[in-house]
């Protein structure tokens, strides 16, 4: 409670100013950049599952408005990999990407073959597949030719409806066990806790920080670029939403954010600039979807904007991992 | 935490000097031999194999299809305690794809139900069926595969058209050509290929049997020249061998990197806890056999017994040596119990959903939606596996080792070269 206190007094002041000890860091990063974002990611998605109940009309503008603002809260949390996300699930449940599988699709499709009732209620579907799930799953509910015109409107329409308030309620989920329970967690590491010291804690953010920078990288960039001789523009993140690029945008600021309050002095201003500089080649880019992944002029752009992120990434593990004293770990992405 | 560094390694580098002390090269030498005894293991088994695949292609019979499966099977116990030396050994993973790849599109190979569908956005060839086309196109170039060869498969298949799941070589091949696929769904039971599959003249099923035998010793074949390569690297003067060795402390870092990144992104979150969330029985490692349960047990044990410096070979002799666990206990006595301890219970864990699938409860129904005692079973693996890797994540600062772990398996641009 003290530590509560104290950062909410704290969250006011310039982020430079107070990142002095370890200390000081991880309350900036609690108070200032995780508990926010889950905030804003609650409100969004009770916000995205009252339109849904207003108008679940995949044409709806209000419905589509509410969907986008709900995922640019996700994209701009989705570093943030530990915790109360990793309980039952939830992050998946939220966002099951990239679907190497297509399983999104598969599982969408045999829901509404069967008229499955699983979907009557919210509380039900949490048993379903995360591939039928969350604001992927949705995507192609409200965006895809085929499943957004689907003939039976009605059962569309409870789909619609209900994984919309599957994601309000993971994500309020999410949020009351921050704002009740995790937060203290990460303030009060103790031995017999679940971080044993603040370096515990430190390099969990810094894994979040190496791991999201990697995501963006290797998979929000690294899909559609695949190969010079074998570009594949049809695995964008959220294409049929024309979200791909906006994500990369989202996903950026937000590391930055938490990169800025890791650092110190210097090295915090030569990380910004890395994070300005990414940022400026993708507003320069314009191509929503990476699209033009086939085309060599703006392959070459976009594979230059994957470099100033491993760039951002490398700068990350060799100069701030180290004047941390901690290393990135292992995380989800190490297998193959 | 620089000085609390300069403090533990000042506390390790003074008590290497008694005589009893364990040598880093020691501890990497055990590593190294018990490498050399698993992949040995793997060809010594996988050769059986071949015997029993020959037979099943010169006399086909339901008992020598049975014969091959249960020598399959058999082959399977070395090799995945081998998996531990993927992620830290450049050298393993650049070849692992070869004999261990999955998902697979199985229908790239032979034919398959229609319930399989056919082509799909991610792969254009996932239905491709070899055994039945001996000429086909590929990526624009016509193949001539009328005779099915090692290198066909190799060079042309593997892969083809960069897609992942387009495996033609290695055990889960082998395992589709053998069992078929499983189209049991949620309910217990493996694929039931029968053996006329590989019968003569008009007993043959599903045509092509002859090319079917063909493509089975082909990639039996091929997995016998993997294995007996990779034995090699790990022999006295083997190229893996002098990887690892070539410096102590990153030799250490690439075991831990290993037993992390096994435990934590490959088999607790790729391979089971997906399956779980996904609900799917395709998502099992080894879906055709219904050997999923073993895959995992096996890697578990892989992970512990490379800590614990001990493996016991197909023969029943054991290699030992210095371990991983003698390092930790002189660094830091209660970690070392503490991650012995976690080693245990994810044994124990994974003993369960064995013991449980051999009883009759198969992995498949433990996937299926709404079967939480099957879940748990199943979570219960994941979450042994994700707190024995931040043990393993202690273990690494223990032994000083922060700076120098988990920078071998991320291949960065030079920051510099991109901004001059």
């Amino acid at each position: 409670m003290r530590h509560i206190c104290l950062t909410l007094a704290l969250v006011a002041a310039p982020v430079v100013a107070l990142a002095d000890t370890r200390d000081d860091k991880i309350e900036s990063i609690v108070a200032g950049h995780i508990l926010p974002r889950f905030e804003a990611l609650a409100d969004g998605a009770d916000a995205l599952s009252v339109a849904a109940q207003q108008d679940c009309d995949p044409a709806s503008a209000p419905l589509k408005a509410a969907y986008g603002t709900a995922f640019d809260a996700w994209i701009s949390a989705s570093h943030l990999r530990f915790g109360p996300t990793e309980v039952d699930d939830r992050a998946f449940a939220l966002a099951f990407w990239p679907d190497s599988r297509g399983a999104t699709p598969r599982a969408l499709n045999a829901l509404l073959a069967d008229q499955d009732p699983i979907a009557a209620s919210a509380q039900g579907y949490a048993q379903v597949s995360i591939a039928a799930r969350g604001f992927y799953a949705l995507e192609f509910l409200l965006f895809d030719d085929a499943l957004s015109a689907e003939s039976d409107a009605r059962y569309h329409c409870q789909l619609v409806r209900t994984i919309s308030a599957d994601i309000a309620a993971t994500s309020r989920s999410i949020q009351d066990d921050w704002t009740a329970s995790y937060a203290t967690v990460m303030l009060t590491p103790a031995p017999d806790g679940v971080y044993r010291s603040d370096a515990e804690v430190l390099q969990e953010m810094f894994k979040a920080l190496s791991t999201g920078l990697q995501f963006t990288s290797e998979s929000r960039l690294g899909r559609p670029l695949g190969t010079f001789d074998r570009p594949r523009p049809a695995r964008a993140e959220a294409r049929r939403s024309g979200r791909s690029a906006a994500h990369v945008a989202l996903s950026l600021r937000s590391l930055r954010d938490l990169a800025a309050r890791l650092a110190e002095g210097d090295m915090s201003n030569r990380l910004d600039a890395r994070f300005d500089h990414a940022l400026s080649l993708l507003a320069a880019l314009d191509d929503p979807t990476f699209a033009t992944v086939a085309a060599p002029q703006t392959r070459l752009k976009i594979e230059i904007i994957q470099q100033s992120v491993d760039a951002i990434r490398a700068a990350v593990r060799d100069d701030l991992g180290p004047t941390l004293g901690v290393a990135a770990g292992f995380n989800a992405l190490d297998g193959d | 935490m620089k000085n609390a560094f300069l403090s533990s390694t000042a506390l390790i580098a003074s008590l290497a000097t008694p005589a009893l002390a364990v040598e880093k090269a020691e501890v990497l030498a055990t590593y190294a031999d018990i490498a050399a005894a698993k992949y040995e293991d793997s060809l010594t088994t996988a050769r059986t194999l071949q015997v029993a695949v020959n037979a099943l292609v010169a006399a086909p019979s339901a008992e020598a299809l049975q014969a091959a499966k249960t020598a399959w099977l058999a082959a399977r116990v070395p090799y995945q305690q081998t998996e531990v030396y993927r992620f830290g050994n450049a050298i393993v993973d650049d070849w692992e794809g070869k004999v261990n790849a999955w998902p697979l599109d199985e229908g790239l190979i032979d034919y398959v139900d229609a319930s399989y569908g056919g082509p799909s956005d991610e792969n254009e060839f996932a239905a491709l069926n070899v055994i039945a086309n001996p000429v086909f196109t590929l990526s624009g170039t016509e193949v001539d595969a009328r005779r099915i060869t090692p290198a066909l498969l190799e060079d042309t298949l593997q892969e083809a058209d960069g897609i992942e799941a387009n495996v033609a070589t290695g055990y889960h091949a082998i395992e589709f050509l053998l069992w078929g696929q499983d189209l049991n769904g949620h309910a217990a039971g493996a694929g039931n290929r029968p053996w006329t599959d590989y019968a003569a003249g008009d007993a043959c099923t599903n045509d092509n049997c002859d090319r079917r035998a063909e493509y089975l010793v082909a990639a039996t074949d091929l997995l016998i020249s993997d294995l007996e390569w990779m034995t090699s690297q790990w022999a006295d003067e083997g190229a893996a061998r002098g990887a690892l060795t070539a410096n102590a402390d990153a030799g250490l870092a690439a075991i831990l990197t290993g037993m992390g990144s096994l435990s934590y992104g490959e088999v607790a979150g790729e391979r089971m806890r997906l399956g779980v969330m996904l609900n799917d029985p395709e998502e099992e490692h080894s879906c055709f056999a219904d050997n999923t349960h073993n895959d995992h047990y096996y890697d578990g044990l892989g992970v512990q017994n490379i800590y614990l410096g001990a493996y016991v070979r197909v023969d029943g002799t054991v290699i030992s040596g210095p371990s991983l666990s003698d390092l930790v206990t002189e660094a830091d006595a209660a970690l070392d119990a503490e991650m012995r301890g976690k080693l245990s219970t994810t044994m124990m864990s994974l003993g369960r959903i064995k013991t449980a699938a051999e009883a009759g409860f198969a992995y498949d129904q433990m996937l299926e939606r709404g079967n939480d005692a099957g879940e748990a079973l199943i979570m219960g693996g994941v979450n042994g596996f994700i707190d024995q890797t931040r043990s393993i994540e202690r273990v690494v600062s223990a032994l000083g080792l922060d700076q120098i772990a988990f920078e071998g398996s991320d291949s960065l641009d030079d920051p510099d070269a991109v901004f001059h």
